[in-house]
């Protein structure tokens, strides 16, 4: 039986399995469950599979990333360049929103993008797969993000201001009449909708997609390669999304972050404020 | 809820946050951080060296400006210094001119009084000349007795002699 009878047989065998219908091109690790089914480092992998290509990606950003630092040189060349147009295009976009003050914000919302991009175009690769297409991994970076900006305005504003943030900013017996209400709301808002609604968009779409190349997988083999072209434009569709649900993940996540701000017309209104107070006005004025 | 249980493993999000969080915090440190000092770094120098350039491309307008307010002043002076010379050259002509026709009519002058004075003699030398030739006209026709053809001959030798003479 030759590799390509194999190839066809697995396909088939995910395609066909009675108790899980497949959706995706098979990789790696199901080819090896394939093969060797009764094996319990296997099998175990299997379980694992999307740390293990997760982790594939974390490899390669840290040790690209890293590499292209370690060369620390003042005309970049090759890698380092690259690296540096990544960063300096990821800062430019981020304080583009968040003004200066979010470069503090750079690293996590960079990492976040490079990690998400990378982990919706591995599944492109033969015998890869998208991590993201599971709903696991984007939760757990929709947690993430979500605490990460959760600690942003905590550490903006101070507990207090923030939880009274949470309450709405209550005034009157009105406002603290709807303090439970408004806690509600708002931590719903907070911690169950912004990171469901972030996990399950990037989720929806790269599992999606990889369904999309597995329909194209399986009627190029069913039509003897006929619809290649269709298979090429519909990679070209998954690299252009990929791209946009990374970048969605990374403008939203910026967006939330500027949120929880305090705005800087506040700050400035402030500052006059305190400006006025410790030079009053004269009675005369 | 079952589709929850399905889709999310909680083992699975606990490894994949844990994950990040390493990968976050090791290249925060150790690219983000150099890269973006880096850039920092490099954006700083060009800024400072593009500062220098354009103070030093203002020392050297500043300079040119010098130069050509300088060049100028030479040209005015030289200018200046020419028409001077060309004035104290005309003025200089003009008394060498003076000077030379005064010289002429000093010259001229004197000249037409040597002349003068050398007419003067001339015809003093030639009164004294004609008083002897008088005389010796006179002493001779006292002296010989001739006749009158012989006498008419003679006062013609003596005339022709007189204008040889003369």
């Amino acid at each position: 039986m030759s590799a390509e009878q194999h190839l066809a047989a697995a396909v088939q065998g995910v395609a066909q399995a009675p108790e899980k219908v497949a959706e995706e091109l098979p990789n790696l690790i199901t080819l090896l469950e394939h093969f060797f089914p009764k094996s319990h480092f296997v099998h175990w992998l299997f379980r694992w599979e999307n740390i293990f290509f997760s982790l594939l990606v974390l490899s390669f950003i840290v040790i690209r990333s890293i590499g292209a630092a370690r060369k620390n040189e003042f005309l970049p060349q090759g890698l380092q360049n690259r690296w540096e147009l990544v960063f300096e295009g990821l800062s430019g976009f981020v304080t583009g929103i968040l003004g200066p003050r979010g470069l503090e914000h750079v690293p996590f919302l960079g990492t976040l993008f490079l990690y998400i991009l990378l982990q919706n175009w591995l599944g492109l690769l033969p015998f890869m797969k998208s991590p993201t297409s599971t709903w696991s991994t984007t939760i757990a970076l929709a947690l993430i993000t979500t605490v990460y900006i959760q600690g942003v305005g905590i550490k903006a504003h101070g507990f207090v201001n923030y939880v009274k943030h949470i309450a709405g900013n209550p005034v009157g017996i009105l406002g603290l009449a709807l303090v439970p209400l408004m806690f509600v709301i708002n931590l719903s808002i907070e911690f169950f909708a912004v990171p469901l609604s972030l996990s399950l968009r990037l989720f929806a779409n790269v599992s999606s997609e990889d369904k999309l190349i597995f329909k194209f997988a399986e009627l190029n083999v069913m039509y003897h390669w006929l619809p290649f072209f269709f298979q090429l434009f519909a990679n070209v569709l998954v690299i252009l999304f990929s791209f946009i649900q990374a970048f969605v993940f990374l403008l939203l996540s910026t967006v939330y972050i500027s949120l929880i701000l305090p705005h800087e017309h506040e700050d400035e209104h402030d500052a006059a404020q305190e400006k006025s107070l410790s030079h009053p006005r004269s009675p005369t004025t | 809820m079952e589709y929850f249980q399905e889709n999310i493993h909680l083992g699975e999000v606990l490894v994949q946050m844990i994950a990040f969080l390493i990968v976050f915090f090791t290249i925060k440190k150790f690219a983000w951080k150099p890269l973006l000092s880096i850039m920092k770094a490099r954006r700083e120098r060009f800024e400072s060296e593009w500062g220098g350039i354009e103070k030093t491309k203002q020392d050297v307008a500043a300079l040119q400006k010098d130069y050509q307010s300088h060049l100028q002043k030479i040209e005015e002076e030289a200018r200046a210094k020419m028409q001077e010379a060309i004035l104290e050259g005309r003025q200089l002509a003009r008394e060498i001119q003076e000077k030379a026709r005064l010289e002429s009519q000093a010259s001229f002058e004197k000249a037409k009084a040597n002349i003068e004075l050398e007419v003067q003699k001339a015809k003093i030398s030639l009164r004294e000349e004609v008083a002897n030739l008088s005389i010796r006209v006179a002493e001779k026709i006292l002296t010989e007795k001739m006749d009158s053809a012989s006498q008419e001959k003679k006062a013609l030798e003596i005339l022709g002699e007189l204008e040889r003479t003369l």
